[in-house]
């Protein structure tokens, strides 16, 4: 994925170590012991439980086992091809990508114009930032509860839920939807949420990159008689891109990996089935239904999806930025 | 720096199997001796002491009378039984059956006693070898029930015992009948047709259907499978998973049709099935609809809504409650009598202490049937605690039980959680205006295809 | 005239006023953006003072009277406490195992040259790519036959394993920057290599340190997806699930409860809340760090 470049500068040989000896001599021995000890429980634990879960997956997605006893019924591929034509797996992928594409094309410029414009000397703007992250710091599983109270629909629909009703206090009552029952909108009510966790976060990492565009060619294009937005689109967006690509690699993996939010917002795979997403139809399918090998088989298809995306993604959008970042000096 | 940690590491698993082993009990196999008690007695005198024991029981009784009962039957069997701890625990319905309980079983740590619906759970936790087989442990308590212990019993061998059981049908308000001049309550399809109409014209939401929680709307295409499909047909779907016969699509056409006359509440879709006063139990509750297909606890549950609504300890099931059975359909192949019903058991898992079968013995007892019955909390099966259901509407369902000449269990109970799950939801979605009746007998056999 | 904006600049007068009246939308912005982020929160907490029959009556309204029985009933539960305690448990180990496993793994990375050190490093960067997410299922049959199903050691181990690519990634430049020559001086003093990691890189790394614990603590306060197989389906007491799960599995047993239902949430969202904080400067630059590298 990314190279190591050399260490720091190069080091002056001092005196020759032999006429100060006081220990042994470094023989490779010693060294591979000690490589050894001091990364050996970090690879046991490691190796087994990141890497072989996921072999296994491949293994058992070519049986259909309950997960107790001997894999005995071997299948073939009938996993993945159930899978592969399965409408409600078909939705799910969907909403992954839906989620995806959206994240990008909302979240992002939303955080970015957000960050611009608070990207001055503010008063109290330690606390704006310390409250534009607090939806980041609760659990999703949390969140994801709190919105499904206030979003819940009414006991008749002459009454109002607690957000319609907040609506309607300010006079948009007619905007009143069944936000987590309708199939129409319940995915986009997930979103809706899912911003509202994570722009905090894609806010505070733009203003960090902003940190690093230096003030003086802001002035600089003042001089030159430059507006402020002419300002930030050609100088400094454009300066911000590394920043930008690693909050859309954030992202785009997390919008692969959704599951807590879902599975509080919308239990069971929401109104007829339309908030599934390839996570949740894994637990519910595979775990809840004792068809194991079925569940993982579910497991590598998403895991080739999010490989292969995230592959492109570093190859195309982010090796500049990883060689340098990864291998320079840490701040 | 490494061997600190390790034994830091030692240490920590150490305190922590201690700690989740005072926490969470265990299951050593003890000598309890079996109680000494002729049918019909009641333990009056403590059982001599045993070895300590932790039983763990959970069951679905959330809210009340369910709730109150278990704990004081619980404490009760540790009263009479010292030494033996009994850790009971209430869980939302659903949850239990679909996700706790079957994690239990597969990860080996299962509870002791714990809820069983019967039918083809059954059938596939007997075949993974996760209960205990209770025949010849329990005689008296079998004959006791009768007839409709069947769907807690596979081959001959009974693995569960059912504490209750009744049949599903509308339950309705009497006086929102009364407004719309329906005179009286339908016996044919046509007659219900009807009465939707009546209570449409007078602004009132004829039924409504948990249809959030899936099972509900699915028990309208249950009924029309009942009184659409002969009681073979039935039968052999049940055994083999099978459902070539015509009258699963024709039973799905009824529902369509039935569907089509828009006879649900507003919003039908997120509606849950007991959960507040915005749940489909809730809703007739509260008069905002006018009735509810739905099985016999449905009273219990509108009453407990209607006490945590009002705050009101002694509210009890609206006055104005009434039942009547699914009527039939002319014409149709199915019997006209039949009745879809279930039960709630509890099953004892393979390898629980024998103190864990005192306690199922003692919950199916004449006398705690007796204070179940009386609870309200539903239809006691012991023969001997008939006599305890006072409510009207109960003895009705009573009725309609000892009339039906064919008793099919809930379908999704009988078919087991993949084909059941996938037939609820294909069911949904034809509420939801997705789908088709062929859709849902296709989705059934696929479903029994990947078993 | 010359601006306060930069001396010498000289601004036309519409340019001025738009600067003026930026300064107040900013503001406006930045109160709309925070109200919205911490509404939802206030919605719940403010709920939890209210009784199911006044959320009944009027969803979106402010308590009247105020009432206490809900959070006191949740305080003097022992299912709170019970949760609160295992997530503490759960978080403390995963954050020390994380913390040490890691900086070892990371020392060697940094500072050895060996062959394979390389395929080392991208064996850990790789593990980004194996979430828990897609090993859930396989992982839950290995840690059930080992065991652990059931315990908190069961979430633990899982979490730190899966936390190490993102712990290595940030500390192996940290510990790169450490210059070379501090290292030759340690070892002219006659300090081992393993001497030089404990007594000069371990104290000059700690705010990598510390940022990588902090990041390996909220990970495990609020994992959900593991505490949801390893506890909840493990079939451990429910006085023994971690905070996320015990929120989600009060909600739906006592689903009808619903100001029951807001105060236990509102309760467990506050260790967080504390925590952070406490915290906020190590959390918001450790992050921060990370991505600007």
């Amino acid at each position: 994925m990314t190279s190591l470049t050399q260490a720091g500068p190069t080091v002056p040989v001092g005196p020759a170590r032999t006429s100060h000896a006081r220990k042994k001599p470094r023989g490779s021995g010693r060294k591979w012991l000690e490589i050894g000890f001091f990364t050996g429980p970090a690879l046991i634990v490691y190796v087994s439980l990141v890497f072989v879960p996921v072999i296994l997956a491949a293994y058992y997605s070519f049986f259909n086992w309950n997960g107790m006893g001997p894999l005995e019924r071997f299948i073939g591929f009938d996993n993945y091809t159930r899978a592969l034509a399965d409408p409600v797996f078909h939705t799910a992928v969907k909403n992954n990508f839906f989620v995806l594409i959206a994240s990008l094309i909302i979240q992002g410029p939303l955080a970015l114009g957000i960050a611009l414009m608070l990207n001055r000397k503010l008063r109290g703007r330690g606390l704006i930032r310390l409250l534009i992250f607090v939806p980041y710091i609760i659990s999703e599983v949390i969140a994801g509860l709190a919105f499904r109270l206030i979003l819940r629909a009414p006991p008749n629909p002459t009454t109002f839920g607690p957000f319609d009703a907040m609506l309607n206090a300010v006079g948009l009552g007619e905007l009143r939807q069944l936000w987590l029952a309708d199939p129409n909108v319940a995915m986009w009510t997930v979103f809706g949420v899912l911003t509202w966790k994570y722009v905090g976060f894609a806010i505070l990492i733009m203003l960090a990159g902003l940190q690093g565009v230096p003030e003086e060619l802001g002035e600089a294009a003042a001089i030159d008689g430059a507006s402020w937005w002419q300002t930030q689109r050609h100088i400094t967006i454009p300066l911000l891109g590394p920043t930008i690509r690693v909050w859309a690699f954030l992202s785009i993996i997390g919008s692969l990996q959704l599951f807590d939010m879902v599975s509080l917002l919308t239990p069971g795979g929401g109104p007829l089935q339309s908030t599934h997403t390839m996570a949740t139809y894994m637990v519910l399918y595979g775990q809840n239904r004792s068809q194991i090998g079925f569940g993982s088989a579910v497991a590598v298809i998403l895991f080739v999806i999010s490989l292969t995306i995230a592959l492109l993604y570093q190859r195309f959008a982010l090796r500049r930025d990883l060689e340098g970042s990864l291998t320079g000096r840490e701040g | 720096m490494a061997r600190n940690r390790k034994v830091a590491v030692a240490a920590s698993m150490a305190a922590m199997a201690l700690l989740v082993a005072a926490c969470t009990g265990n299951t050593t196999p003890d000598t309890t001796p079996e109680p000494t008690t002729e049918p019909g007695e009641t333990t009056t005198e403590p059982n001599e002491p045993v070895d300590p024991v932790t039983l763990r029981w959970w069951h679905n009784g959330t809210g009340e009378p369910l709730a109150g009962l278990w704990d004081s039957v619980a404490r009760e069997f540790e009263a009479n039984n010292p030494g033996v701890t009994v850790e009971v625990q209430g869980f939302q319905n659903e949850e239990l059956q679909r996700t706790l309980i079957p994690n239990a079983l597969l990860s080996g740590d299962a509870p002791d006693i714990f809820q069983a619906w019967g039918g083809g759970e059954i059938r596939d936790q007997v075949a993974a070898d996760y209960l205990k087989d209770l025949t010849g442990l329990v005689d008296e308590e079998v004959a006791a029930i009768g007839p409709s212990v069947g769907g807690w019993q596979l081959d001959g061998k009974t693995y569960a015992l059912p504490f209750t059981f009744g049949i599903s049908g509308f339950w309705y308000n009497t006086e929102l009948f009364a407004d719309a001049g329906i005179t009286a309550t339908p016996t044919t399809l046509d007659e219900l047709y009807d009465a939707i109409e009546k209570l449409k014209a007078i602004g009132v939401a004829p039924i409504a259907v948990g249809a959030g929680d899936g099972w509900p709307a699915a028990h309208y295409w249950y009924h029309f499978a009942l009184k659409s499909c002969s009681p073979a047909a039935l039968s052999a779907a049940q055994a083999e998973l099978t459902f070539d016969d015509p009258c699963f699509v024709r039973a799905g056409e009824l529902l369509e049709e039935f569907i089509a006359s828009e006879p649900f509440n507003e919003g039908f879709l997120a509606t849950s099935a007991q959960q507040g006063a915005g749940s489909s139990a809730g809703l007739v509750a509260t008069g905002n609809a006018a009735m509810e297909l739905m099985g016999h606890w449905n009273a219990g549950v509108m009453g407990g809504i209607l006490r945590d609504e009002t705050g009101d300890e002694e509210a009890t099931p609206p006055e104005f409650l009434g039942w009547f059975n699914f009527p039939a359909i002319d014409g149709a192949a199915g019997d006209p009598t039949a009745a879809l019903g279930g039960g709630d058991g509890f099953a004892v898992a393979k390898d629980a202490p024998d103190a864990a079968v005192d306690l199922l013995k003692y919950i199916l007892s004449p006398e705690v049937q007796q204070r179940f019955g009386e609870s309200g909390a539903g239809i006691p099966t012991v023969d001997a605690a008939q006599d305890s259901i006072t409510d009207v509407n109960l003895n009705l369902v009573q009725e309609g039980v000892a009339s039906a000449s064919f008793v099919q269990l809930w379908l999704d109970t009988a078919y087991g959680g993949v084909v059941g799950g996938a037939m609820n939801e294909n069911i949904v979605n034809l509420f939801g205006g997705q789908g088709s009746p062929q859709g849902i007998v296709d989705a059934m056999k696929a479903a029994a295809d990947t078993l | 005239m010359a601006s306060a904006f930069a001396p010498g600049i000289v601004e036309s007068s519409s340019q001025r006023l738009r600067r003026r009246l930026a300064q107040p939308f900013v503001y406006l912005v930045a109160l709309i953006v925070c109200g919205i982020m911490v509404a939802p929160i206030g919605y719940v907490m403010i709920g939890g003072f209210r009784s199911n029959l006044q959320i009944t009556a009027n969803p979106a309204g402010w308590p009247d009277p105020w009432d206490l029985s809900n959070y006191v009933s949740v305080l003097t539960s022992a299912r709170f406490w019970g949760q609160a305690w295992t997530s503490t448990l759960a978080a403390v180990g995963t954050t020390l195992g994380v913390v040490i496993l890691g900086v070892m793994a990371a020392f060697v990375i940094a500072r050895y040259e060996f062959r394979g050190r390389q395929a080392l490093y991208s064996l850990f960067t790789a593990g980004l790519m194996f979430p828990l997410t897609i090993a859930i299922l396989p992982l839950s049959i290995m840690l059930r036959d080992l065991g652990l199903y059931g315990q908190v050691l069961g979430l633990i181990v899982p979490q730190v394993a899966f936390a190490l690519p993102i712990t290595v990634i940030i500390l192996v430049p940290f510990l790169r920057a450490v210059p070379a020559e501090l290292e030759d001086a340690a070892s002219i003093d006659g300090a081992s290599k393993v001497g030089f990691f404990w007594r000069i890189l371990l104290p000059l790394s700690g705010p990598g340190l510390v940022t990588v614990g902090v990041l390996a603590f909220v990970g495990s306060w609020n994992a959900y997806l593991l505490p949801l197989f390893v506890l909840g389906a493990g079939g451990a007491h429910v006085n023994d699930y971690t905070l996320p799960l015990g929120v989600a599995q009060f909600s739906s047993q006592y689903s009808s409860d619903t100001a029951g239902v807001l105060a236990f949430t509102s309760l467990a969202m506050i260790p967080a809340l504390v925590f952070f904080l406490a915290m906020q400067n190590r959390i918001v630059s450790g992050l921060q760090g990370a991505v600007k590298g």
